[in-house]
């Protein structure tokens, strides 16, 4: 039997769905060990990834952003770089039981489908294209770590509030530290985002002679948008809490994935 | 070798006993020396503490027992029958589990205290200094604090507090994280608020204001905190700036409203508030609890906090307890086998001096042979007295629980093989 390198993305997934499994049971045990087990695992994962997607820039000169697997594994790539940079930077256990299971989501999506290694039509490689698709990555992957922290502080302030601890009490930072992550994920992602956004209806117009197709895509991306801008504006009048925020993020997210299963083929 | 420890603790002994045994800190080089210098004993410390006092000795017989007990009671000013009414000794491992156990602070009034491991470490620290540690006890010294690191990095055991004040610090931090840059607002002068006062100060907040209905009280407290008293009708202007209030008066009635925390909170720009009512009857009217943004505890939700803290650590106890055993069991085998090691050798040296004479006469007797046959000679003699020593170097690695049934067999074994005594 072959193996080709474009299978490392099997290896991956092996990898993540270990890792999600055991932070999903150091959960249930309250065990700091697996927690840390679950890390290296991931890590690990994450390493097979960055080759996996090194061998797709290899093969096809540009990055893996050319149809639905390929976008779902470099969203997915990039939401665990942006957690694992979090992690050192704050040591926020508790975001893994969010961000773990999304990772390995979106990079069941690429293995469901299984189309990687798409050649980029010429039409295509611009840059404004290529800037487009990864600022529009990178500011989802920023928005969706906002959106978990966004949960953890409301948790948070619930657990305070009520004054029962939960089952995460002992895993989630101090309240100030999740508002101010996901106030600065939400942030720095919507801007970016923003960006990746404007420069996509710059390059529809281009190649469409027009501001931009709509189809599911497209407006899972502006719904998203507008959900986002509402999220921000709470946080930016110090109302992160209760009911209203959650379902303005369970909006944003559903209307994410809606999106990027919208990717059909660019 | 034996390890020994004689000792008693709060189970053990009233505070009557252990207050006459007590070694304070400046005395202790002397009395360590004066407990390494009785016959018989070849490495000595002694852990002293306001809840035990516990002797470690090593020495080549366990006959030392009966003069560390003497020693003990003269050190006591007591008779020897009273003492050991209050003494539990231990020997070998279980001095090992039982130091490990102490310095985790499983074995500790209020479970996990973290104070412990210290005072251990110095009991350990001075005998070093004075030269009493000998091999034996360094390395119990060495695998005491390394396990007691492992409990509390593993398990956090003494991560949780277990007291008012202590639960209303780490409250604090669970809404603010790091509260250098905070500021403390203390209404009245009541012994828990002041405690609890204390506590944040420790933590390097910004500042404490202080405010009383004597000025001249608050002024005398906030000197305790390098703080500033600050006049009692202007608690609303400092519910603005304040991030922590201490509230613990003797009022009948509610010093703060929620319309005074609303205000509060819209010209902090939302700026969380942590509300501490330490008082009774309460002096914060619970309906603040309602509003966003500010957090509010009581007396009994704190002692609710500190409750379930105790449980938590009981909970955590359990894995460190197991943390303990499998340790403890590593360090037997690695002592064992080291016990084992100049035996193993000779045992080894003394077979293959055997072997080699044997063979050279079988091959005198046999004349020219071939570089092959020699070979396989040497190898089939060689796989006998590895077969032969299997079982007796098994036996002296892990034949024996007890230091008595090694030193046996280990004598058994030497008798057997001819080896000198």
């Amino acid at each position: 039997m072959n193996f080709d390198a474009a299978d490392t993305i099997y290896i991956a997934l092996a990898f993540y769905v270990l890792g999600t499994l055991t932070v999903l049971i150091s959960l249930i045990g309250k065990s700091m060990r697996l927690q840390h087990a679950a890390l290296v695992i991931m890590i690990a994962g994450f390493g097979v990834h960055t080759m996996w997607i090194g061998t797709i820039c290899a093969r096809t000169g540009h990055p893996p952003i050319t149809n639905l697997p390929e976008t779902a594994a470099f969203l997915s790539w990039t939401i665990f770089a942006v957690e694992l940079a979090l992690w050192i930077r704050y040591r926020v256990y508790a975001a893994a039981f969010f961000v773990y299971p999304l990772v390995l989501l979106l990079l069941v999506v690429t293995a469901v489908v299984g189309e990687p290694f798409a050649g980029l039509p010429p039409e295509l490689r611009s840059t404004l294209f290529t800037s487009h698709i990864l600022l529009t990555i990178l500011g989802v992957a920023g928005l969706m770590i906002g959106l978990a922290f966004t949960v953890l502080a409301n948790a948070q302030d619930q657990a305070l509030r009520s004054k029962q601890r939960g089952r995460l009490w002992e895993w989630i930072p101090s309240l100030n530290v999740c508002k101010v992550l996901s106030y600065r994920s939400l942030a720095i992602g919507f801007s970016v985002y923003t960006i990746g956004l404007i420069t996509g209806v710059m390059w529809s117009y281009r190649t469409n002679a027009g501001p931009m197709d709509l189809r599911v895509k497209q407006i899972g991306a502006v719904v998203a948008w507008m959900f986002f801008a509402a999220l921000l504006q709470t946080y930016i009048n110090g109302g992160y809490r209760g009911r209203r925020t959650i379902l303005i993020s369970a909006g944003a997210f559903v209307a994410i994935i809606i999106s990027i299963l919208g990717i059909a083929r660019v | 070798m034996a390890l020994i420890l004689i000792g008693l603790n709060h189970r053990t002994a009233p505070v009557q006993v252990r207050e006459r045994l007590n070694v304070p800190e400046p005395k202790l080089p002397e009395v360590v020396r004066s407990l390494h210098e009785i016959d018989g004993v070849d490495g000595a410390a002694l852990v002293s503490t306001c809840n035990r006092v516990e002797a470690i000795v090593s020495s080549r017989t366990e006959d030392v027992i009966t003069k560390v007990v003497d020693w003990l009671a003269v050190q006591g000013g007591s008779d020897r029958e009273s003492l050991e009414n209050h003494l539990y000794i231990l020997r070998h491992v279980d001095v090992v589990k039982h130091l490990c156990r102490v310095a985790s602070g499983l074995d500790s009034m209020i479970i996990g205290e973290p104070q412990i491991g210290g005072q251990v470490r110095s009991a350990f620290q001075a005998a070093q200094d004075l030269g009493a540690l000998d091999g034996l006890l360094q390395q119990v010294y060495s695998q005491t604090m390394r396990v007691a690191k492992r409990v509390r990095t593993d398990t956090a055991i003494g991560e949780h507090a277990v007291s008012i004040p202590y639960a209303a610090v780490e409250l604090a931090k669970k809404i603010f994280g790091d509260l250098k840059g905070l500021q403390v607002l203390l209404l009245g002068a009541g012994e828990m608020g002041e405690l609890t006062a204390e506590h944040l100060h420790k933590q390097s907040v910004k500042q404490v204001f202080v405010a009383n209905r004597s000025y001249n009280r608050a002024v005398e407290l906030a000197e305790r905190f390098h703080g500033s008293a600050v006049q009692f009708d202007s608690i609303e202007e400092n519910l603005a700036t304040c991030d922590i209030v201490i509230a613990s008066t003797s009022a009948p009635h509610y010093v703060i409203e929620p319309d005074q925390v609303q205000r509060a909170l819209e010209a902090r720009r939302n700026r969380n508030l942590f509300l501490i009512d330490l008082s009774v009857p309460r002096n914060i009217n619970p309906d603040v609890a309602g509003i966003e943004g500010a957090y509010l505890y009581n007396v009994d939700d704190l002692q609710h906090v500190a409750d379930a803290n105790l449980e938590l650590r009981q909970h955590k106890a359990r894995d460190a307890e197991q943390i303990v055993v499998r340790e403890v069991e590593d360090f037997r085998r690695r002592l064992v086998a080291q016990d084992a090691v100049p035996t193993i050798v000779e045992l080894q040296q003394r077979l293959e001096v055997i072997r080699a004479a044997e063979l050279e006469k079988c091959l005198r007797k046999l004349g020219p042979i071939t570089a092959e046959q020699r070979s396989a000679i040497d190898l089939l003699t060689t796989q006998m007295v590895n077969k032969i020593l299997h079982y007796p170097i098994l036996e002296l690695r892990d034949g024996a629980e007890e230091p008595q049934e090694r030193e046996s067999l280990r004598k058994t074994i030497r008798k057997i093989f001819g080896l000198a005594k």
